[in-house]
């Protein structure tokens, strides 16, 4: 199959999968048994039927459901999420300042899972059975099982509270303004605009709540790797290889190769569990991301914004996916020959 | 390469004067005041939060205020003094004469009048405090007149909100603001008031990047007493573990939203001073009138049982606080306090249970939602309620529900035995009616209506939304708080310690029931 062919196909199956979800949402978002007014409107106010009543019409509350989703699908083919209840913006401006926040978080670490997790795979299954294996399978057990949030304030109360080693919560010290808004990126809208303090500022917040979140992901993908690894290294041309004379390097790196396929994947949904399910641990560093957006959106049935961020967590995961997908094409030489 | 180290050098003295800047900005006065921020808006016709209440309480002035610490009085603020007419419905202001806006405009009796009907007709989650108010008018003297539909005894404290803060109407008109009858459609002047703040207090809104920080600076057109701090940062760490470890790192200030076991963990740092104050949330059980919703705690005997089973001591040791006699929040004017709150009795609980034919106990459900407020973890205290209760032999299941779905049962009376918390819309005594036959907890969530209640006492509960005076209030609200403590269907059963901390040299600092904290009236000892 060629390249293009792969991709049109893959591509093709994104408009129906997304069409699926805005209903999915939508159903969902209705079926909680609570009402946005109760949710909005201060006690004292819901006992006054014009301020119930203007609420509903304002948000388009007064119409019945199947009205409500026409008219939120005919929006959003032009490009229209609709507007918060909570923030009274556009969901799109909303996710457009809270997500570059997750991205850069979420990026840095999955950075960090990934050496984490691939390293601590290859030597878990490499010295399979001994201690060192034994030991590095605690640390994934840890990273698969450990509640994030007490890594976090552990994290926050030792390295930042009594050693001092890495800055505390927030984007940047609470006194820093922020740097120019190039990316979103504070890091890299410092290094962008040549300002190094704020750069290593910034630096100095988000390493702590990447590292945790990368050891969270760490954990599953040493797991996986340690795995994969394992059964590649135990197949017949492994033998052969070695049979044939191949340093033991050669030899694992072959394997290692072989053995990337679930990696790739359990890497790609990592990701976006990370991009879409970071809420905990932006709550504890005060990190203005789209996990505490989402958060707040549906505490405060906020249908708008529940929808924006479905759609958007949807997307999130279709677009990983199918860069998994891609990868795949490259990675796993099986399907470059389906169809010959 | 030359252009290398040429842009080296560039980046070398970019450094320099950053870092300059850098010091430069250390020389103002900063206060960084770490807080859960919740609101949706800093309009005041449209905001109706504590964060709000924060923000607006520094950025406007209202009429009439509390004194720095409670609700005990009514003092004057943008109004000098008020005449009060003799049937109690016409209220005339006289305004101070020396204010500006921050815009450099001076205060009009016009732009009262504007800010009391835009809040009235733009229908934001505030607008009901306006309710009663049928017109306001500016006189030819330059006073103001408000004209109400019916005697109000509440109203100078309701003016005190934060929501009837006066506006520089020039301005808010400029922007896009109106306060015409369609001002609902109309007015477009919520975004300006969220980006920069159009009032005559201390401070200037600055800037709010919602659910991240909001920043004020002096306003030099103050016309009372200037602010210690010249640039205030409120930033959003919605998290009391992470407010106290920013605090404990000297990152931030003030940490305005700690729990109690957190601040007695920190009372031994002399790097920081520990506040517990006076909150005005009285938690309550809500026990259902209607016997096919609450079944047997609809029993006015089982109810009274339940108000005796609770460990009272036990919650204030849980949160500080008081506890309160009823649902009259303590601290409002002539609420019973903590002496004449009932105390723990088991055998007076049980033998009221037995009365009600229900000696060997019963079985029940409570609702309430898997919520925290102001530190109160509200699961803490169910299960401490479950295990009250079995004392006397009731068995509680516990019904944990998410927040809104639990709320919208209990707005629609629809929970037998509930578990909720309330403050205080207006710090004034008559919140109580509320919780009284008729009123709207007691009426629509506890289905307690007026039917079968004593004339007696119906015709206190109209007494007490009228009398203005307010010795005979006082005797009034002790008649119907009497009342409430021998039969209703709430068993209110603490009222928490509002918990904070700050830096050792940070003074001045007390949370207010109306507006949390004054920013203008905090300072750094020397």
């Amino acid at each position: 199959m060629s390249f293009q062919l792969y991709f049109f196909r893959r591509l093709v199956f994104i408009v129906p999968l997304l069409f699926g979800i805005t209903i999915i949402a939508f159903l969902i978002a209705n079926a909680v048994p609570a009402d946005p007014v109760t949710a909005n409107l201060p006690q004292n106010a819901l006992g006054d039927e014009t301020l119930v009543q203007a609420f509903r019409e304002k948000w388009g509350l007064d119409q019945p459901p199947h009205v409500q989703y026409l008219t939120y699908i005919s929006n959003l083919l032009r490009g229209d999420m609709g507007t918060s209840i909570k923030t009274g913006r556009p969901v799109i401006v909303d996710i457009g300042e809270f997500l570059p926040a997750t991205i850069e978080l979420a990026t840095l670490a999955i950075v960090f899972g990934l050496v984490m997790g691939v390293g601590v795979g290859i030597i878990s299954a490499v010295y399979r059975n001994t201690l060192i294996d034994y030991v590095s399978r605690i640390f994934a057990l840890i990273g698969v099982s450990f509640p994030v949030f007490l890594l976090a304030l552990i994290g926050l109360t030792v390295l930042y509270a009594q050693l001092g080693i890495v800055a505390g919560p927030g984007r940047l010290g609470f006194r820093t303004p922020d740097p120019d808004h190039i990316t979103g990126f504070f890091t890299l809208d410092a290094l962008l605009t040549g300002d190094f303090e704020t750069f290593q500022e910034a630096f100095s917040h988000i390493v702590l709540p990447a590292f945790i979140l990368g050891i969270y992901v760490a954990g599953t993908i040493a797991r996986v790797t340690r795995s994969a690894l394992l059964e590649v290294l135990g197949m017949d041309y492994m033998r052969t290889a070695r049979a044939k004379g191949l340093g033991e390097r050669r030899v694992l790196w072959h394997g290692v190769r072989n053995a990337l396929i679930p990696v790739v994947t359990i890497i790609g949904l990592s990701y976006g569990n990370l991009l879409a399910g970071t809420v905990l641990v932006e709550s504890i560093f005060a990190w203005p991301g789209i996990g505490r957006y989402m958060f707040r959106a549906s505490t405060s049935q906020d249908f708008p914004a529940i929808m924006g961020v479905s759609m958007l967590i949807a997307l999130i995961y279709i677009i990983v996916n199918f860069v998994v997908d891609m990868l795949y094409f490259f990675v796993d030489p099986r399907i470059r020959t389906e169809g010959r | 390469m030359r252009w290398v180290s040429k842009l080296r050098i560039l980046v070398v003295v970019l450094a320099i004067f950053l870092g300059a800047l850098a010091i430069q900005a250390q020389d103002e006065t900063i206060l960084v005041v770490g807080h859960a921020e919740n609101t949706d808006s800093l309009d005041p016709a449209h905001g109706y939060t504590q964060t709000t209440g924060i923000v607006n309480r520094a950025t406007y002035n209202t009429l009439v205020t509390f004194p720095d610490a409670d609700a005990s009085e009514i003092l004057p603020m943008l109004a000098t003094e008020w005449t009060i007419s003799e049937d109690g419905t016409e209220y005339t202001f006289t305004l101070r004469d020396d204010v500006t806006f921050a815009s450099g405009n001076p205060l009009t009796a016009e732009d009262v009048v504007f800010s009391v009907e835009r809040l009235q007709n733009v229908m934001g989650n505030p607008s009901f405090l306006a309710e009663g108010i049928e017109s306001v008018v500016a006189n030819e003297d330059g006073t103001v007149t408000f004209t109400l539909a019916t005697p109000r005894p509440s109203f100078l404290a309701e003016l005190t909100n934060y929501a009837f803060s006066i506006t520089d109407s020039a301005t808010i008109m400029e922007n896009g603001g109106t306060a015409a009858e369609d001002a609902a459609e109309t007015d477009t002047a919520e975004d300006y008031l969220n980006g920069t703040s159009a009032g005559t207090g201390p401070y200037i809104l600055d800037g709010w990047e919602q659910d991240v920080e909001t920043i004020l600076v002096k306003n030099p057109n103050y016309w009372g007493e200037e602010p210690y701090f010249d640039r205030v940062i409120i930033t959003n760490i919605p998290e009391a573990a992470t407010q106290k470890i920013a605090l404990e790192a000297g990152d931030i200030d003030l940490a305005l939203d700690l729990s109690r076991d957190q601040t007695a963990t920190m009372e031994g740092n002399e790097n920081l001073i520990v506040y517990s104050g006076p909150g005005v949330q009285t938690h309550f059980l809500l026990m259902n009138e209607d016997p096919e919703l609450g079944g047997p705690v609809s029993d006015p005997l089982v109810q009274k049982a339940i108000r005796y089973a609770l460990d009272y001591e036990g919650y204030k040791a849980l949160w500080g606080g008081v506890t309160p006699a009823t649902n009259l929040t303590v601290g409002l004017a002539g609420a019973y306090g903590e002496d004449q709150a009932l105390s723990r009795d088991l055998d007076m609980a049980r033998e009221l249970l037995a009365e009600a034919g229900y000696a060997d106990g019963f079985e029940i459900t409570l609702s309430y939602p898997d919520y925290s407020s102001q530190g109160v973890n509200m699961n803490t205290n169910a299960q401490k309620i479950q295990s009250d209760l079995a004392e006397i032999g009731i068995t509680v299941t516990l019904n944990t529900q998410e927040l809104q779905v639990s709320l919208e049962e209990y707005r629609n009376g629809l929970q037998g035995f509930g578990y909720w918390f309330w403050g205080p819309d207006v710090l004034d005594p008559v919140d109580v009616l509320s919780f009284l036959p008729g009123g709207k907890v007691a009426e629509e969530r506890a289905n307690w209506t007026t039917e079968g209640v004593d004339e007696e006492i119906l015709a206190l509960i109209d007494a007490a939304s009228t009398e203005t005076d307010p010795a005979a209030r006082v005797e009034i609200f002790a008649q119907l708080q009497d009342y409430l403590k021998e039969s209703s269907p709430f068993a209110p059963f603490i009222n928490p310690a509002i918990q904070a901390a700050s830096r050792a040299d940070l003074q001045g600092f007390v949370f207010h029931p109306q507006w949390g904290v004054d920013v203008s009236i905090l300072s750094l000892s020397e």
